[in-house]
């Protein structure tokens, strides 16, 4: 039965290629997708942290999305 | 309730989204390989190679989908100099890519199967190789040109030029003589495909559609904060 469902009557070989590049690419798509997005948000956190007590202040007064990344970062830590 | 959907609050909107869809994801996408690989019954002539169908056309659909949704922003970006629309368009723009280069291939190995070729010249296949190039042509303009308004020109000409390449692929199957099949599925008129293939179809598009959702949402917040910290630095 197992055997039978692997090789779908001689079309296996061309169903699980298709399903698996295609489950391959969304993976490889989704993983970079992540890694740049935590990189960017790593990256925006350290700028603010760079900056003094008072431009601190003024940027996330200014933004409140500022604000949000911070937030958001502070609980995925 | 209405602060929440005030536009200062769109990071912690999109954070809530994608937790939303990653909870529901992987449950959807193991009911739909279940009904696309087991449940749903072998074609009467193209026998189990009909199942690479439930992947192939989806790709196409969303393919199609992301290019026109592109093209329409373009124009309004064109109108209404609005940014928001191209920070989209640049979040859009590798999900069509991703998404048109597997229409290709799973069509390229679905082809195989059933006429005996990988590739052939037909108007529906070069048409669809050719909404690739625009693809390419569209991310490239992005990634390449540094002044950004004119990024922003050069792209979205790139995007509407391209929007004649979609009722072509969409009558390529009724204009010329190809191997593809014509449409099973039409939004206005009978459909021709069984409902025990339709069903899988329609799930499979529901979890692509997730997953590009999925997609767009974090390369969303990704421009979101590219601006901010360019803002950062003019502080």
């Amino acid at each position: 039965m197992i055997t039978n469902f692997i090789s779908m009557n001689g079309d296996g070989l061309f169903v699980w290629l298709s399903f698996g590049v295609t489950i391959f690419a969304c993976l490889v798509v989704y993983i970079k997708t992540k890694k740049t997005l935590n990189k960017y948000e790593k990256e925006f956190v350290e700028e603010i942290e760079k900056l003094s007590v008072v431009e601190r202040k003024k940027v996330l007064e200014k933004s409140k999305i500022a604000t949000q990344v911070l937030t958001s970062q502070s609980k995925s830590a | 309730m209405l602060n929440l959907v005030s536009p200062s609050n769109i990071y912690f909107i999109l954070e809530k989204i994608i937790k939303f869809i990653n909870s529901i994801f992987f449950l959807i996408l193991l009911i739909s390989l279940t009904f696309a690989l087991i449940l749903s019954p072998p074609d009467y002539l193209q026998g189990d190679s009909v199942r690479i169908m439930y992947v192939h056309v989806p790709s196409a659909w969303i393919a199609l989908a992301c290019y026109t949704s592109i093209a329409f922003l373009s124009i309004l970006n064109f109108i209404f100099k609005i940014k928001n629309f191209f920070l989209i368009n640049k979040s859009i723009a590798p999900i069509g890519l991703l998404f048109t280069c597997l229409a290709v291939v799973t069509g390229s190995i679905w082809g195989q199967p059933t006429w005996g070729t990988w590739w052939e010249w037909d108007a529906r296949l070069t048409s669809m190789l050719v909404l690739m190039f625009f693809y390419i042509g569209y991310i490239l303009a992005i990634k390449t040109i540094k002044n950004e308004s004119f990024a922003i020109k050069i792209s979205s000409i790139i995007a509407i030029v391209g929007m004649i390449n979609i009722p072509i692929i969409k009558y390529s199957v009724d204009w010329w003589n190809t191997l593809h099949q014509p449409a099973s599925i039409r939004l206005t008129g009978s459909s021709s495909i069984h409902t025990s293939m339709l069903m899988p179809l329609l799930l499979m598009l529901l979890v692509l559609l997730l997953y590009s959702a999925l997609i767009f949402l974090m390369k969303y917040k990704t421009e979101i904060i590219r601006m901010k910290k360019k803002n950062i630095k003019r502080l």
